[in-house]
């Protein structure tokens, strides 16, 4: 194999390859705009530093002043309010529910957003072909199709009282659940609906993550009587560890972000606040309330849990890592 | 230095040689006749014939479930009212009643155009952006990369929600409510993203091409032009449709940025649309399937490039 001296981009240079040509570490020289061109990479960077400062950081930063401040934007000027906004969170009755509540969301996207999909993109890599192509495509359509659509189309189908649910059930003699209405299961439907949405997706990432996947481990098992099932289990799971792991990681992560589509325009959070969650209340408080500063509060209170989060998470993969 | 990245550093079939798929050579497994080939390819009515139905039966299920309410609204929005809610799905009786209803309340033209041309603001706003970071990766040397990349990541992990109250104030200061301005320019809040999927081409290119780019005369804006973004351009198109579908699909900031509705992304437009006209299921139906059928034509047209894209996204 020919090696090639890797580009320097933020990483530690690769034990086994060639060393990184030392660049010169002088700031805007005179040679960034010669013909010398290399190290004047600075201002390439200006813009896309720029816009993070502006729309990211900037307002990062506006979001835990403003949690300081009382203000209702449509009364007067705001004024310093000391951790009264953060007190007013925890005595709202609505805030450490909604909080359990994203949790619960995270909880359940997983097994439908990840496991479901990590076994559906198997199923594809292993018979490779046409019809593998068009189901694939079929199951990635609902990625592409509007959120606010689909969730107008899911409340259709899953109207309890009339419809093709509901003749099912019927049907079947059994009596037809009001998903959505229910406060027992409204969250798992906006879990399911949101699903639907990462599991076309998800099923084309650990595809990618099959294409690396060197066939010859697995001819070996088959050559050694492996059945499809310990193929699967025994072979191709364990190499899309990492892939699952960062996927199950994502999915955690955004899986409150993704249900605000479908939160706002099926269940406004209801029924009895049982599907409220911590993004959807940050909306509700400052789009419905105007209470500017608990808004805040709370935007700074789940940026920090979500810190917390990812650090733990991070550092619980890196050790997890190291000794495999 | 972390492990992962020592292990990343050898090629994916080396490092696939070490799992436990050589463990599994040495251990004694049920003897059992051998499938003909890895795929099993075998004619359709041999000893195969019933895996593969199984197979076929799996994932036409799956599809069909994800599928089925999107089928089953489009099938009612031809309904006459009364049969809405038949148990039959099929319209017996078709009738374009509920799209009339929905094209008179519902601008669907205009909704669509105006999503088209925020999506395509956007998509080149981050592209331009994210080429000239990605260039910087090149050759800004250690420091600009980890800079970059780090400011990128943690971008990228922060709530939008978190962000919406400030933006909003900004964009209100700027009289940009209700306005293209305000739908497009914010959204450069996620020009992390194509960034950090550009990240796995760039690294790619060994510095040796710019190296003899500038060695010819050339300065860093024709390295780039002439050098780094030929071999980007792949790439840069499966990052387009990546970055192009997210914004389609965005329902938080058209809300926030232009609640009036014009111009309006179809999302807005069809949850304004939900707020006036949701005791009528038809109408409502058929504006979904308007803002649906567009986006099925084009991904019908092109599902093998946009499936590609998002497949090669370059995730580890």
């Amino acid at each position: 194999m020919s090696v090639v001296t890797p580009v320097t981009d933020g990483t530690a240079p690769r034990p086994g390859l060639v060393r990184p040509r030392p660049r010169p570490r002088r700031l805007f020289t005179r040679r960034s705009f010669t013909k010398h061109g290399a190290g004047g990479g600075w201002p390439f960077l200006v813009p896309f530093l720029a816009s993070l400062l502006i729309w990211v950081y900037g307002p990062a930063a506006a979001t835990v002043v403003l949690s300081f401040l009382r203000w209702n934007l449509t009364s007067g000027p705001p004024a310093f309010a000391g951790l009264t906004n953060y007190r007013a969170l925890f005595a709202d009755p609505n805030f450490l529910p909604a909080a359990w509540q994203t949790l619960l969301y995270a909880a359940g996207i997983i097994p439908l957003g990840v496991a479901l999909p990590l076994w559906l993109a198997i199923a594809l890599w292993k018979r490779p072909g046409r019809a593998a192509f068009t189901y694939r495509c079929l199951l990635f359509t609902p990625v592409m199709l509007a959120p606010v659509a689909t969730a107008i189309s899911w409340q259709f189908a899953l109207n309890p009282l009339q419809g093709v649910l509901h003749a099912l059930c019927d049907a079947v003699g059994l009596p037809t659940p009001d998903v959505l209405g229910d406060p027992g299961t409204a969250l798992w439907g906006l879990d399911l609906i949101t699903a639907g949405k990462v599991i076309g997706l998800n099923v084309l990432l650990f595809g990618a993550a099959l294409a690396a996947v060197d066939p010859r481990t697995v001819e070996a098992a088959r050559l050694d009587g492996a059945t499809e099932g310990q193929v699967t289990r025994h072979v191709l799971v364990p190499q899309l560890r990492r892939t699952a792991v960062l996927l199950t990681m994502l999915a955690a992560v955004y899986a409150g972000q993704w249900s605000f589509t479908n939160i706002s325009v099926l269940t406004q959070g209801g029924p009895v606040n049982r599907t409220d969650n911590v993004y959807y209340l940050i909306y509700v408080y400052g789009f419905d309330y105007f209470d500017i500063g608990r808004a805040a509060a709370a935007s700074v209170l789940v940026v920090a849990a979500l810190g917390v989060l990812l650090v733990a998470g991070g550092l619980l993969r890196r050790r997890r890592d190291a000794r495999a | 230095m972390p492990a992962p990245d020592r292990r990343s550093a050898f090629p994916a079939r080396l490092r696939a040689l070490g799992t436990p798929a050589s463990s599994l050579v040495t251990r004694p497994l049920l003897r059992r006749s051998l499938p003909p080939q890895s795929g099993g390819r075998g004619a359709p009515f041999d000893s195969q014939g019933m895996a593969r139905a199984g197979w076929h039966l799996a994932l036409a299920a799956s599809a069909a479930f994800l599928l089925a309410p999107t089928v089953l609204a489009v099938l009612a929005s031809l309904k006459p009212a009364g049969d809405l809610y038949d148990a039959n799905p099929l319209p017996l009786h078709p009738t374009l009643d509920s799209y009339r209803v929905a094209i008179a309340d519902f601008p669907v033209v205009r909704l669509l155009a105006d999503t088209v041309a925020v999506a395509a603001g956007v998509t080149i706003l981050q592209l331009i952006v994210a080429t000239l970071a990605a260039y910087a990766l090149v050759e800004g040397g250690a420091r600009a990369g980890r800079l970059a990349l780090a400011a990128g990541t943690v971008a990228v992990l922060v709530p939008a929600q978190a962000l919406i109250i400030p933006q909003f104030l900004l964009v209100t200061h700027l009289g940009w409510q209700n306005t293209f301005a305000g739908l497009i320019v914010p959204q450069l809040s996620g020009c992390a993203v194509p960034l950090l999927l550009l990240r796995q081409q760039v690294r790619a290119i060994p510095a040796s091409l710019t190296e003899a780019a500038t060695l010819d005369g050339a300065n860093s804006w024709q390295a780039l032009w002439h050098v780094v973004l030929p071999v980007m351009r792949p790439a840069l198109g499966a990052v387009a449709i990546l970055v192009f579908a997210g914004t389609w699909n965005e329902y938080l900031w058209p809300l926030i940025a232009a609640p009036g509705g014009t111009p309006g992304t179809i999302q807005t437009g069809l949850a304004l649309f939900l707020n006036t006209e949701g005791a009528n299921p038809g109408p409502l139906l058929a504006a979904a399937t308007l803002a649906t059928l567009p986006v099925l034509a084009a991904y019908g047209c092109a599902a093998r490039q946009i499936t590609n894209a998002f497949m090669h996204s370059g995730i580890e």
